[in-house]
This record gives structure tokens, C-alpha cells and sequence, in this order.
């Protein structure tokens, strides 16, 4: 489980985040959605500790990530696929994905390497293997950052919009891929623009705004009249972020939530 | 008789004075290799009072005269710190310093060149800070770096030159006690002159070797 515990977080006297409460329990997807500069990227960031909490506490299956001995332990637990990619130029798609399993976990290179041959396969990129970031499309690119992540045998994924650098084809490709891991029962903490994927696949969505947590439901009371929708914030939110194309990728996809705007 | 031809003699104490020449480059320049990117390490960790003072140093040692750092050394030290020091000794650490100085600097701009965002994956996925400099900086830092570090050893093999000042028998000062003897300047510093030039375009040739090799192993940076 990754408990968020009234989480405070201040860029000099800019407050980022807010007493954040959240917990996300092994087997649930939850979507955090909200406007631009709200803090979903910072929250991420917290939980992978990229950045340091100013207030509150994060735990990842008990490990504080405030302690070094206990962030080390939480980054094994948890893998994050980021909006830029973030790659190793220098490193083939296969290197990037044996990189860490072989020297933080220090697996064996053979077993290492036959496991992230069959993660790019799975995602499509068996022939790819052998090329370097810069050879590869924005799509392909992200799907290596999914398999890097899914190397560390992760319990938790953390994913910060990982398809807006994207063009629609490829968000598909790389959505396609994420939906598939949330039917296998993978944990994710997945902040996104997708409105009607994060619908689809999510089991909580989370609404941030202004550094605080101004809803976190079931997908379906969220989406619900009664439940987020009633909310005029969300429901205005909703209405500005949902792009017919959105939708696109997997099957067409209910359109109530945007009637209701 | 006031002064002599050339003997067959020359030719040998000419390589002597290469010979120590090209040692003093080649030991300078490792020392000052290592150094430079020693302390570069300092500044990309920001490790806090260390940085800010190489800094000071490696502008000083990078905007005065080398001459005037090994005069500094040479009669600085036994003056001020009561050290004697040889010629060569001097010579050592006055190019040292001067060559760490110059790779501090190149060192740092390549570091810099490597994105951060890359150094944040290798971070979340666990990897140590040594794991980090090895694995990821130090590789795309090394293809940046390596021309300009080219670069600064060919000038470096000529700064060498100026240790005869002190003293030191180098290929400099082998030239200029033949041209004492001879009288004949055109020839002895053709010769000499030459002898620089030849090795200049040997490092030129074997850096540009390492740097293609390098970059065939960096297809990543050149597409
Ligand atoms: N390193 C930083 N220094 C100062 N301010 C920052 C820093 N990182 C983020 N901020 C500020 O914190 C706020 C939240 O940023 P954050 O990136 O978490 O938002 P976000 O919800 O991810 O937005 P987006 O949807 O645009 O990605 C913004 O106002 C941003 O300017
Ligand atoms: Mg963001």
C-alpha cells in the first residue's frame, strides 16, 4: 500500500501541495486527474522521492521514503514511467530496460536479459531491441519506459502522463499496453489528460485542485450526477478536457460524462 | 674555438630532451585528467565550500600566464613556504594544475550536457551516485568532452615547453643550448620546431581515432 498522509509540499512560499490524503491499496488503478499546475506531477514526484515533503508522510508498504534506508526500499517497490521518456541516450532499448534489475537488484545478466527481450516483445518491440532511443518513434519510446518499469517487477506503477508528449496514434499504442497491465491487476497511480481511459480503466479517480484533494471516488460515482459530477469544478473540468479523440483508442467509450457538462 | 658544428651527438641529446618532454606531458596530463575530473565531480554534487573554492582556483590557474604559475611554484614556494622544490617538480606541478584546471572546466560543461532528467530515471529506478557517474554521466560525458579534450593536449604538449625556463632538460631546452653552441638558430629551431609539430599531429591523429570509436559506440548522439 502507498500512504499518502496530509502531505504538504512549498515551492518557496508557492504551495504545491496541501494536505494530501490518499492511499492506494495492491489490485487498484487510481487515476488523479486535474488542471494544469494543480500538483499531480509534484505528488508523483513526492512518492518516487524526486522531491522532499515539507509536511505529512509517505510510505510505501510501510517504508517511510523521508529515511534513506526506507526511500531505497520504496523505489524497489514502485517504478515510474515519465512524461519525457526520460531514456538513457547512450544505452540500446534492451540495455535500458536490463539496466537497473542488473545492478540494483543484481540479478544475473542472462535471466535479466531473457525477461526484457519478452517485455519488448510483449509490447511489440522484439526487433527493436538493439536501438537507441534516438532511432525510435515517441511511441516506441514510451512503451521501452513502460518495460524498464515493468523490469523491477514493481508493485506500484507510477505513471505522470505518460502519452501527452504523444500524437493520437501513439497514445493509442501506449494505452493500449497500460489497459492491458490494469486487467492483469498491475497497481498504478496514473495521473493523466485521458479523461475516458482513465474512466475505463481506473477504479478510483482522484481530483486535485490547488494542491488539495477535492474528491477521490469509485470511477463510476465519480463520473456519476450524483457523485463527482456534482461538484461544479469537476464537472467544468470534465467538460474543457473532454477531446472526441480522447477516446479513441480502445472501444468507443459511454458519453454521458460529457452530457452532463 | 667559440662555437661548434652539429656531431652525431645532437640528434641523441634532441631525443633525450624529448624523451623528457614527452614524459612530462604524458604524467601531467593523467594527473591533470584526473584531477580536473575529480574535482568537477565536486562541482556537479554541489559539495558545498569544496566547489566554490576549485572554482576560484581553476579561473585563476585558467586566466594568468603558465609562466607565471611556475614562476609562482619555482620560486614561490621555497620563498613563501620554505619548500624547495626541483625544476622538474615545479614543472609537474605547475602543468598539472594548469591541464586539471582546463579539464575541470571541460568537464564540467560536458557533465552539464547530460540531461537531468535522465540522472532522475537512474535515480528513481535505485541506482547509486557511483552507478550514476559510471553508467550514465560518465559515458555521454566522455563523447562530448573528448574533442575539446584533444584539443587541450596538443596546446598542452606545446605549454610544456616553457619548464626550460627553469631549467628543466626538455626538448626546448636542449634546443636552445645546441643553438648556443652552433650559433645556427634556423636550423636548431626548424629541427625542434618540427620535432613538436610531428608529435602535435601524432595526438591530433590518435585522439581522432579514440573520438571515432567513441562515436561509433555513440550512434545515439549523432543521429
Ligand atoms: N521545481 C519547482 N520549483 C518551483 N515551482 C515548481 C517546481 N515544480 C513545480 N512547481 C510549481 O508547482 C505547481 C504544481 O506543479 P506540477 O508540475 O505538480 O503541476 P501538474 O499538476 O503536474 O501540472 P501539469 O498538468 O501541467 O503537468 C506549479 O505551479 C508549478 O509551477
Ligand atoms: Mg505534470
Amino acid at each position: 500500500m502507498i500512504a499518502i498522509e496530509k502531505v504538504g509540499k512549498n515551492f518557496g512560499s508557492t504551495t504545491v501541495l496541501d494536505g494530501v490524503e490518499l492511499a492506494i491499496a495492491p489490485g487498484e488503478v487510481v487515476s488523479i486527474l486535474g488542471a494544469s499546475g494543480s500538483g499531480k506531477s509534484t505528488l508523483i514526484r513526492c512518492i518516487n522521492g524526486l522531491e522532499t515533503v515539507d509536511a505529512g508522510r509517505i510510505t510505501v508498504d510501510g517504508f517511510d521514503v523521508a529515511e534513506k534506508a526506507g526511500l531505497a526500499e520504496a523505489r524497489r517497490r514502485s517504478a515510474t514511467v515519465f512524461q519525457l521518456f526520460n531514456l538513457y541516450p547512450h544505452m540500446t532499448a534492451l540495455e535500458n530496460v536490463m539496466l537497473a534489475p542488473t545492478m540494483v537488484l543484481k540479478r544475473p545478466r542472462a535471466e535479466v536479459e531473457a525477461e526484457a527481450r519478452a517485455l519488448l516483445e510483449r509490447v511489440g518491440l522484439a526487433a527493436r531491441a538493439e536501438a537507441y532511443p534516438a532511432q525510435l518513434s515517441g511511441g516506441q519510446r514510451q512503451r521501452v519506459g513502460i518495460c524498464r518499469a515493468l523490469a523491477m517487477k514493481p508493485r506500484y506503477l507510477l505513471l505522470d502522463e505518460v502519452t501527452s508528449a504523444l500524437d493520437p496514434e501513439m497514445t493509442a499504442e501506449v494505452l493500449a499496453i497500460l489497459a492491458q497491465l490494469a486487467r492483469e491487476g498491475t497497481t498504478m497511480l496514473f495521473v493523466t489528460h485521458e479523461i475516458e481511459f482513465a474512466r475505463r480503466i481506473s477504479t478510483r479517480v482522484v481530483f486535485l485542485e490547488k494542491g488539495r484533494i477535492e474528491v477521490n471516488l469509485p470511477t463510476a460515482e465519480f463520473f456519476s450526477e450524483a457523485g463527482g459530477l456534482a461538484n461544479p469544478r469537476i464537472a467544468r473540468f470534465l467538460s474543457r478536457m473532454a477531446a472526441p479523440e480522447a477516446a479513441a483508442p480502445l472501444s468507443p467509450a459511454p458519453t454521458d460524462a460529457h452530457e452532463a457538462s | 674555438m667559440r662555437y661548434a658544428d652539429f656531431t652525431w651527438h645532437d640528434p641523441i641529446i634532441l631525443l633525450q630532451g624529448l624523451g623528457v618532454s614527452l614524459w612530462l606531458f604524458l604524467a601531467t596530463s593523467a594527473i591533470g585528467l584526473a584531477l580536473g575530473i575529480g574535482l568537477a565531480l565536486t562541482r556537479y554534487y554541489r559539495v558545498p565550500v569544496v566547489a566554490r573554492l576549485v572554482q576560484v582556483v581553476a579561473e585563476f590557474l585558467k586566466n594568468s600566464p603558465v609562466l607565471v604559475q611556475l614562476f609562482l611554484v619555482f620560486f614561490g614556494l621555497p620563498a613563501m613556504a620554505h619548500i624547495n622544490v626541483t625544476p622538474v617538480e615545479a614543472a609537474m606541478i605547475t602543468l598539472a594544475g594548469n591541464t586539471a584546471a582546463f579539464v575541470y572546466v571541460i568537464a564540467v560543461s560536458a557533465m552539464e550536457q547530460v540531461g537531468r532528467d535522465q540522472v532522475e530515471a537512474a535515480r528513481v529506478f535505485g541506482l547509486t551516485r557511483g552507478q550514476i557517474v559510471w553508467r550514465i554521466i560518465a559515458p555521454q560525458a566522455l563523447a562530448f568532452a573528448i574533442g575539446p579534450l584533444i584539443g587541450l593536449a596538443v596546446n598542452q604538449l606545446q605549454v610544456t615547453s616553457l619548464v626550460s625556463v627553469v631549467g628543466v632538460m626538455d626538448l626546448t631546452k636542449v634546443g636552445n643550448i645546441l643553438n648556443m653552441r652552433t650559433l645556427k638558430p634556423f636550423v636548431v629551431w626548424t629541427v625542434v620546431g618540427a620535432v613538436y609539430f610531428i608529435i602535435a599531429r601524432l595526438i591530433a591523429a590518435l585522439g581522432g581515432a579514440l573520438e571515432r570509436r567513441l562515436r561509433a559506440h555513440a550512434a545515439w548522439a549523432g543521429l
